[in-house]
């Protein structure tokens, strides 16, 4: 419940949705851009750097939530579940590059964008932070 | 590592959560550390000792 959060994980959710607000305009306008204004040149990759922008200020928010949060148990159990999910992550991305190399109809029926690894890396947390806190039960 | 943490907070007649408070930790921190699932660093250990106002070996051991 939100009274029983830490005050550095409180700043931590407080930024994230600012982030994510900022994720869904930057998505919103660079859709509406390339879609109406059909930029080109250096313009697309500025463009396609914006919606990038908000997740990399997520990934440093969690960085300085790690390093705001006093309660040394809850940096363990962090810690331990951004582990897994970076090690799913990794597995996931070395296997589907097997899988591009040596099976390319895969790139003709199954569409995975390379900015998908992010979300695969948060569910994956998701999954192992229930059971990371199980262990020390 | 053992601990005697269950017993200090129960001679006191605090829950988890009071203990937790005092510490500024979490209570789910408290029952780890009861347990012996988690072992805490060096100056919360020594937080812990002082509020019981104990040595750390009195109240840790490998």
């Amino acid at each position: 419940m939100w009274f029983t959060k830490s005050a550095a994980e409180r700043r931590y959710l407080s930024r994230v949705l600012v982030s994510m607000a900022g994720y869904v305009l930057a998505i919103a306008g660079v859709s509406w851009m390339f879609a109406h204004r059909h930029p080109q040149g250096a313009a697309v990759y500025l463009l396609a750097l914006l919606p990038a922008l908000p997740i990399f200020a997520v990934i440093a928010i969690l960085g300085i939530y790690l390093s705001e949060e006093k309660d040394e148990f809850v940096r363990t159990v962090l810690v331990k579940s951004s582990l897994w999910a970076t090690g799913v992550v990794l597995a996931f991305a070395t296997f589907w590059g097997f899988l591009q190399s040596y099976a390319p109809a895969i790139n003709r029926t199954v569409n995975f964008p390379m900015y998908c690894v992010f979300i695969v890396w948060w569910v994956s947390f998701g999954l192992a932070e229930p059971l990371v806190r199980r262990t020390y039960k | 590592m053992k601990n005697r943490l269950r017993v200090l907070r129960a001679e006191k007649n605090w829950s988890q959560a009071d203990l937790a408070e005092r510490l500024e930790v979490s209570r789910q921190s408290v029952n780890a550390i009861e347990t012996g699932k988690f072992d805490p660093s060096l100056p919360l250990a020594f937080t812990i000792a002082r509020l019981f106002k104990c040595k750390i070996e009195d109240i840790f051991s490998p």
